[in-house]
């Protein structure tokens, strides 16, 4: 039953509306790519360092990927209006 | 001629991280005994591959109908992918619009994030890193 209940997870796709909430689908793929990159650059992996260099790589890429988001939004306003 | 058998046994160790790699997600890490590294990755990729399949459905295994470049990206993550691309094509699953689009973008990045992750431990293997093969610096 429960192997069913974990199958019926992937077999039909979650809503995700038009509106600006669907945008914080980013962040979990940030978070994946910062996990990558840190691990893959490290030299020595130790815990306390990782998480800290994770947590700022993810904080960078998510202030780049909010002002890409805000100066689109104003070229599109300014175009349109 | 031992120096061409020990390169020969080299080619072929850097050949069986990467395969091992592609396999399991973190299992190229794991063969140097990078374990640390071989767990965060392989946590990392399945878990972004299977947000991916959670969000679009397996719908989103699509080779027929997409571009081959997604399809080979998806592939990418593990040669399993291929199996559950089969299940998929003989179901009848279908996903449209953002969250196929989300799915697939997902699904993609674990396949490309896998790959650097295959070169980072052959990478590693041949400058002989990792714990099997010489001592790491501090």
């Amino acid at each position: 039953m429960s192997s069913a209940l974990l199958a019926g997870l992937f077999t039909s796709p979650i809503h995700i509306g038009t509106d600006p909430a669907s945008m914080l689908w980013m962040f979990p793929l940030l978070a994946a790519i910062a996990i990558i990159y840190k691990a893959t650059k490290m030299r020595v992996l130790m815990w306390k360092r990782f998480i800290r260099e994770v947590g700022i790589l993810f904080v960078t890429l998510s202030g780049f990927m909010i002002l890409a988001i805000v100066v689109l939004n104003l070229i599109a306003w300014l175009a349109t209006t | 001629m031992k120096n061409m058998r020990n390169s020969t046994d080299f080619a072929l160790l850097l050949l069986f991280v990467a395969l091992a790699g592609w396999a399991v997600p973190g299992a190229g890490h794991l063969l140097i005994r990078e374990t640390k590294r071989a767990i965060i990755i392989c946590a990392t990729v399945v878990g972004l591959f299977a947000v991916g399949l959670y969000i679009g459905s397996v719908a989103v295994l699509e080779p027929v109908h997409t571009a081959w470049y997604i399809f080979a990206g998806q592939m990418l993550t593990t040669p399993a992918v291929g199996v559950l691309t089969d299940i998929a094509q003989k179901g009848e699953y279908i996903a449209y619009g953002r969250p196929a689009d989300i799915g697939l973008i997902y699904t993609i990045i674990a396949g490309l994030l896998n790959l650097l992750c295959v070169s980072n431990a052959v990478y590693m293997a041949y400058c002989g890193r990792g714990q099997l093969i010489g001592e790491d610096e501090a």
